[in-house]
């Protein structure tokens, strides 16, 4: 499968996943293309799309944990934020994604 | 003395291209590391050390004048720099 | 348009307790589970990202996805990390000592 046929099926299979749990792809459209195309190669080099913002220690249950979508395993940190880590997904009501703060969870 | 300030990044992270952009248009000198471009035997190494100052794995981990900073926050960055109040 | 259909899959004996086993009733993807000496059908196909759950590991009613570790309860198909999240799940039943699944009107 090519990169963008790719990154459409991810855009597919997230969307699924993340509506449920209160959040949607940032309207950011430049942002949301960016990162799932890191995601992408990520999945390439790696076997699985982490979050491109978030740095992996090569242990499988940790690294797991941010696998996108991350946000079941980040749930109240994201959720203060109304948005993931590195932004990808925001909160539903969100409409300028611009505005929202990223802060780490110890400032939740 | 000027502030010293070290961006520890991912490639893949546009917060982390946000900030060093951020810092170059304040004009503020900085020393800047992609983590996951470094050849393999530095990575390991470089990215425990941001797992160590920042707590966790979240990038970017800035640290001005001592102070660690995690993820693109501008106010905060003004706050730990001299001369713009910090 | 007809009701909801049972079909017939393997015998009963085939899935020990503890254990799943993967079938396809009408090419659809189910896995039949045995709990406590209970019968759960889900289906086969991760709420994550679709991978086939076959070869993830049981652990009493939780199964982890063999791709990203997402782990679900056969009991109920629902994710133990955030509940909004599921497996399908179907009707079963055992009859003339064979599993029937409920997959819906066809």
């Amino acid at each position: 499968m090519g990169s963008e046929a790719r990154k459409e099926s991810l855009r597919y299979l997230f969307d699924r996943v993340v509506q449920p749990l209160g959040y949607k792809f940032t309207p950011d459209e430049e942002l949301a293309d960016f990162l799932l195309e890191q995601e992408v190669k990520l999945e390439q080099d790696l076997g699985a799309p982490f979050c491109p913002c978030q740095g992996r220690t090569g242990v499988r249950a940790e690294d797991m944990l941010i696998c996108c979508p991350c946000i079941p395993f980040h749930r109240e940190h994201f959720d203060a934020m109304k948005r993931c880590w590195c932004g990808l997904f925001v909160h539903l009501d969100v409409t300028d994604p611009d505005s929202l703060p990223q802060f780490p969870p110890d400032e939740v | 003395m000027p502030d010293e300030v070290t961006v520890y990044a991912l490639s893949t992270c546009p917060w982390c291209r946000k900030t060093k952009q951020w810092f170059d248009d304040s004009k503020i000198p900085y020393e800047a590391v992609d983590v996951d471009t470094l050849p393999d035997e530095e990575q390991d190494a470089v990215a425990d050390k941001a797992y160590e100052l920042s707590g966790g794995r979240r990038f970017p981990v800035v640290v001005i004048n001592g102070e660690v900073i995690v993820g693109f926050s501008p106010d905060k960055f003004l706050e730990h720099l001299k001369g713009w109040g910090g | 348009m007809t009701g909801p259909s049972w079909v017939p899959t393997i015998d009963d004996a085939r899935v020990r307790d503890g254990a799943y086993v993967a079938v396809y009733p009408k090419g659809l993807g189910v896995l039949l589970a045995r709990i406590d000496g209970d019968l759960f059908a889900v289906a086969n196909k991760c709420a994550h990202m679709g991978c086939p759950l076959e070869g993830g590991k049981l652990d009493g009613p939780v199964l982890t996805c063999p791709c990203h570790d997402w782990r679900f309860d056969l009991r109920t198909g629902v994710f133990l990390d955030a509940p909004e999240l599921a497996l399908a799940t179907y009707p079963v039943k055992v009859e003339d000592g064979k599993i029937h699944v409920e997959v819906g009107g066809a």
